[in-house]
């Protein structure tokens, strides 16, 4: 690829090569490890602390099914925070588990009383509980592929009603069939039973389960699959526009995210000892989903915080429920018998949604993460060096020819074409409802024409998907900030250069912080994209593109909004960053003083026509484009060539 | 004045897309707001119409202080906007979305003012019970234009309507304008085409960059300064 | 032949229940985007409210309307307490919100009257069957469609020739566009909840006669049901509401015909998972939400 040359400059000036998984050894892996250790001993400590407090074995039991929730909500975690796609379905994936789990764990002894007649010879089979895990996982994990498959299809993105009513789906069809298939599960009512002492006795594999599914939710929401999510989470379309396909890397989230779900299962059922359909259905999947969203879904540590605030609130409730009203020798006074009785519990988890839903939807700490928290307070970061610029790359033509485009009876555009080589700046014009954008969106894959075609080089882009376009060396801006706004400045760079280092540039890395620094961000590069001003927001998304390694940049009103001196300096920077990736550009802009400043050629559209094409001189002297943007009656006494 | 707007700023998160924009629309005044793509024309219209928050600044209608009302207050108050793109109500039929438009009247003055569009737009009764979506574009125009009528407005705020019409159709756009000025009407109009603004309007301002650049009457404005410049290279005026 | 016929009259007497339920899912979802998860409550507690009144003596004659009232009431106590400070929130703000309404109203119940069902006696004529020919008709799901096509017929020309109608439909098509037409949004809001109240009401009674019982837990059948069937006929439609909820309770009574002995208690999974599919390989549900038909 003609852009490969960015390589050259932006790779390697500095730090140590990591893996394409793990950006940085350091900042992705060993603080989260650190991070993990830290969370973990907190979480473990606090529950530990209470069972001194507290002693009896109700206590003990209350802490060991926290510990087996935390599990559970970190698996959901990994899912919905990264992706953002609200999942009503993960105890589905959960009942499967466990029913397997069950299946396989419990001696044959016991199943003959229980499911004699288990298809597949099924309450012959002997297992101990680990193997049994590994079946239950197996099984859970294949369950989540077809899931997967079907989330994917009907193209499920943070908001989407299909990914709610298909997860919910699963969660209903598990439990009907839990209740109902009695040879298999033992129905609604008797449901499967371990035998006595064939239980949990330890809390050792609940521990190394909890500190593995910590560590994973960390690390996955450090690497560059969970980046990529996450950005696809806070726009999928921008995310698209940089090459990323949300589906693939949703998936592999939703996978990661059901094993360990499985396995919280699987020690739920080992740890109670029975098995119902409903303690795998709405009730624990309020219970699961107010843990997740009280603390804060986005982040492993807002997930431990609920999970702890609601068993603390939760056993609060239930003890005053039925032991009387005094919780660690406190008396209150009064008859209080009205508020402390059964129900209580689930009334306060039906309140903490609705209160948590109008009051802070995202959490108590939203997506607040130690791990970076420490990054961000202990390791200073230098600026680097200034980025070089690339070697002229090898000559590339980027064209749309003959492209129309309808909407209903409106014709957008009307067999407009134009031409773009590598090595210039090419302005595109026009009124208001000329069609710019349209044809800025048909190259990008955005909207399909009627009729035309868009080649890169030797390539057909004509209606190839958007991220595939984007790999192919096109990106694009937009006219209206799409920005990944809950993504620090350095991470949404950082997004495009993961995905350039895959699909532009053979593997090799590219140096993020000169290309921050080279924007004139580096002083902003740890504040939430969404907390920058306008001309910061403009000057991101430029080098966000740029960080994409593109052979051309299609920019979009980069200019829109601004004042006069302030798009004189966006002459500069385009001009700067698009010498430094090598990129042609083709720009969008009403602004003449900054198209004539930046320009090598100029096209002006009109009603989806090209109506005149140029140097900027030639094109402002037209008297077509003069009318066009002035209106038919404009200046009579101006002489029409 | 009827309309008076001053030092109004509305942002977009922390963008600023309308900086200190005064102005001001006197009774049986049409009043032309030009000025490039992104300027913001379409949020100042839907400002003053209550569709956004203004961040600072106040619009005082007919002596009263509305700045920040709602869009239901502010049509309640006499003031109605033609929104950009029309945003007719497809799958209503033509009466329909008349009737919608006249849903603060009393059912009888609602009766009496449906007599009085059609009286401006005669084509809407051959399509009284058809589809507004199969309408075609400048009959789409002029039934928005004609629902906003419906509520009696003292002042009509009017978003680009001429965008996306061939230019027969952008002809008919102008005269009506024309013909609401003639029949005493206060019209504050958005147009992409200035030159044609300007034949029509009794003043008109220049916004560019969220600010107002220039101001003065129709045909003065063409004639004192270079509109193209104004309007497209940038320059204030 | 016969039982086709028996399989249809009984599938279009649920039908029309969910038809009634969808619609009102669809009415709210229309005018604020909310999928409603609570929209079962209200069954729920007018169905306590009827357990009180036959506990005082009330016949179905004034339990009837009583159910309708409560209904009413409680969708708009909701909206005011809940709903309201959630709107212009994303989705999936507001459908949890009603998730934890959903919760809250059973466990409230269940705290201060307890999990015990609570049972009223069925009307007289809820087991009665006439014959038409060779196939047997029970004279309830006779009242319940004749009940349900006055009522869609009502709401119809309600939603067809009133203004409120009209400003529920057009706040449905396009919010903004709505106010700027002076359509209060507030007042449009309420309406739609309470319109969508009495259309629960009114499934409410049939739903209620036919049990014989309440409980805490027994918002979550006719949630599912109604949010089924909005979600059928592509959410925010209502006639597409209407088609789903006939199409729903026939699926259902099919399904229990034709699906072997011990399958046939998996109805509604198979029923929610085949609607999985049809948002897998059709989003918009049977009718597309982008072209929202008229009722």
């Amino acid at each position: 690829m003609a852009t490969r040359s960015l390589v050259a400059a932006w790779t390697g000036n500095r730090r140590r090569e990591a893996g394409l998984l793990f950006p940085s050894l350091r900042r992705d892996v060993a603080f989260p490890l650190a991070g993990a250790v830290v969370l973990f001993a907190a979480f473990v400590g606090a529950g530990l602390l209470y069972t001194l407090m507290v002693e009896g074995a109700s206590a003990e039991k209350l802490i060991t099914a926290m510990f087996i929730d935390a599990i559970m909500v970190i698996g959901i975690q990994i899912y919905v925070g990264n992706t953002g796609v609200f999942s009503f379905g993960h105890i589905g994936f959960g009942a499967v588990a466990g029913y397997a789990f069950a299946i396989f764990a419990i001696a044959p002894e016991d199943k003959y009383t229980r499911i004699p007649n288990a298809p597949w010879g099924l309450a012959d089979v002997e297992m101990g509980p680990l193997p049994a895990t590994g079946v239950a996982l197996v099984i859970t994990l294949i369950v989540a592929v077809i899931v997967g498959i079907g989330l994917g299809r009907s193209g499920a993105r943070s908001g989407s009603v299909a990914a709610t009513v298909i997860t919910l789906a699963l969660l209903f069809f598990t439990h009907e069939v839990a209740a109902s298939w009695n040879e298999l599960t033992g129905g609604e009512r008797a449901g499967l039973t371990f035998g006595i002492g064939d239980t949990l006795q330890t809390r050792t594999p609940i521990y190394l389960a909890l500190f593995a599914a910590i560590v994973l939710a960390l690390l996955f929401a450090r690497s560059s699959i969970g980046r990529l999510n996450q950005a696809a989470r806070e726009d999928n379309l921008a995310a698209r526009a940089m090459g990323i396909n949300p589906v693939v890397q949703q998936t592999i989230a939703l996978l990661l995210s059901v094993a360990v779900v499985a396995v919280a299962a699987s020690l739920r059922v080992y740890e109670i000892g029975s098995l119902l359909p409903e303690f795998f259905f709405f009730q624990y999947t309020l219970l699961t989903l107010v843990m997740l969203v009280v603390g804060g879904r986005n982040g492993v540590t807002g997930a431990l915080l609920g999970v702890a605030v609601i068993t603390a609130v939760r056993e609060s409730a239930r003890r005053m429920g039925s032991d009387g009203y005094e919780i660690f020798g406190l008396g209150l006074d009064g008859n209080l018998d009205w508020v402390f009785r059964e129900g209580l519990p689930t009334v306060l988890l039906g309140l903490a949604m609705v209160v948590f839903m109008i009051w802070r939807p995202n959490g108590v700490l939203d997506d607040w993460e130690v791990d970076a928290w420490l990054w961000r307070r202990f390791i200073r970061q230098k600026p680097p060096a200034a980025a070089v610029a690339a070697p002229e790359p090898d000559a590339l033509d980027l064209s749309a020819s003959g492209v129309t485009v309808e909407f209903g009876g409106f014709r957008a555009l009307d067999g407009a074409s134009i031409e773009v080589s590598n090595r210039e700046i090419v302005g595109l014009i026009g009124p208001n409802g000329a069609g710019k954008t349209t044809l800025v969106n048909v190259m990008t894959g955005m909207v399909d024409p009627t009729s035309g075609e868009v080649q890169l080089g030797e390539m057909g882009l004509t209606s190839e998907p958007s991220h595939s376009i984007a790999r192919a060396g096109l990106v694009r801006t937009f006219q209206n900030l799409r920005l990944f706004s809950s993504l620090t400045v350095r991470e949404n760079v950082e997004v495009a250069a993961l995905m350039a280092s895959v699909h532009r540039n053979g593997g090799s890395r590219t140096d993020i912080d000169a290309i921050v620094a080279g924007a004139g961000l580096w002083e902003q590069r740890n504040r939430r994209a969404g907390q920058l001003d306008y001309g910061n927001s403009r000057r991101l998304e430029l080098a966000r593109a740029a960080a994409a390694a593109p052979a051309f940049l299609l920019l979009d009103e980069p200019t829109s909004g601004m004042s006069g001196t302030e798009s004189l300096a966006m002459v500069e920077s385009v001009r700067s960053m698009a010498a430094a990736v090598g990129a042609g550009v083709l720009v969008i802009d009403h602004d003449l003083n900054f198209i004539t400043g930046i320009c090598d050629r100029v096209y002006c559209l009109d009603q989806g026509r090209m109506i005149a094409i140029g140097t900027p001189d030639e094109v402002q002297a037209d008297a077509a484009v003069k009318a066009a943007y002035l209106g038919e009656a404009a200046q009579p006494g101006e002489d029409r060539t | 004045m009827l309309l008076e707007v001053s030092g109004l700023t509305t942002r977009y998160g922390s963008i600023s897309a309308l900086r200190d924009v005064s102005l001001s629309v006197g009774a049986g005044e049409v009043v032309g707001l030009i000025g490039p793509n992104g300027a913001g024309k379409t949020t100042l219209l839907n400002t003053v119409a209550g569709l956004l928050p203004p961040a600072a600044g106040t619009v005082v209608f007919d002596g009263t202080d509305v700045t920040g009302a709602a869009p239901e207050q502010m049509l309640k108050s006499g003031l109605a906007l033609v929104p950009e793109h029309r945003r007719i109500f497809a799958d209503f039929t033509v009466a329909e979305n008349l009737r919608i438009g006249g849903i603060t009247l009393a059912a009888a003055e609602r009766a009496e003012m449906l007599e009085e569009v059609v009286e401006v737009f005669p084509f809407l009764r051959s399509r009284w019970d058809a589809m507004a979506g199969y309408l075609s574009g400048g009959e789409a125009q002029q039934l928005a234009i004609a629902r906003a009528l419906m509520c009696r407005p003292r002042l009509l705020l009017m978003d680009e309507p001429s965008l996306g019409l061939a230019p027969v159709l952008v002809d008919a756009v102008f005269e009506l304008i024309a013909e609401l000025r003639d029949r005493g009407r206060t019209l504050l109009v958005v147009e992409q085409n200035a030159a044609r603004m300007l034949d029509v309007a009794d003043r008109a301002y220049v916004l560019r960059s969220g600010a107002v650049v220039g101001h003065g009457a129709g045909s003065g404005l063409l004639a004192e300064t270079d509109l193209f410049d104004t309007f497209v290279r940038g320059s204030a005026a | 032949m016969t039982e086709l016929v028996q399989n249809l009259i009984d599938g279009l007497g649920r039908g029309s229940i969910y038809a009634l339920l969808a619609l009102g899912v669809a009415v709210v979802f229309g005018v604020m985007h909310l999928l409603n998860f609570a929209h079962g409550e209200l069954i729920t507690v007018s169905g306590y409210a009827a357990y009180a009144a036959f506990s005082n003596g009330w016949s179905w004659y004034l339990v009837a309307p009583l159910i309708v009232v409560v209904s009413v009431v409680t969708n708009l106590l909701i909206e005011r307490i809940a709903f309201s400070r959630v709107r212009g929130s994303s989705e999936f703000t507001q459908l949890l919100t009603s998730f934890g309404i959903h919760f809250l109203v059973a466990a409230i119940f269940l705290m201060y009257v307890g999990a015990r069902v609570q049972t009223f006696a069925e009307p007289g004529w809820i087991a009665d069957t006439y014959s038409v020919g060779p196939v047997r008709v029970e004279v309830f799901d006779t009242v319940v469609i004749i009940v349900a096509i006055v009522t869609l017929v009502l709401t119809a020309a309600v939603l067809q020739r009133t203004m409120f109608g009209l400003s529920i439909r057009a706040a449905a098509a396009d919010f903004d566009a709505a106010r700027l037409m002076g359509v209060n949004s507030d007042r449009v809001i309420r309406g739609a909840f309470a319109l969508s109240g009495a259309l629960a009401g009114i499934a409410g009674i049939f739903w209620l006669m036919r049990a014989g019982h309440t409980s805490p837990t027994s918002g979550i059948n006719p949630m599912l049901s109604g949010v089924l069937a909005a979600l059928i006929g592509g959410l925010g439609s209502l006639k597409g509401a209407v088609i789903g909820g006939l199409a729903l309770g026939l699926a259902e009574v099919m399904l229990r015909t034709w699906l072997p002995g011990g399958a046939a208690a998996l109805t509604q999974g198979v029923v929610f998972s085949l609607i999985a599919l049809l948002f897998i390989f059709r989003p918009g549900g049977l009718v597309n939400v982008a072209h929202a038909e008229r009722v």
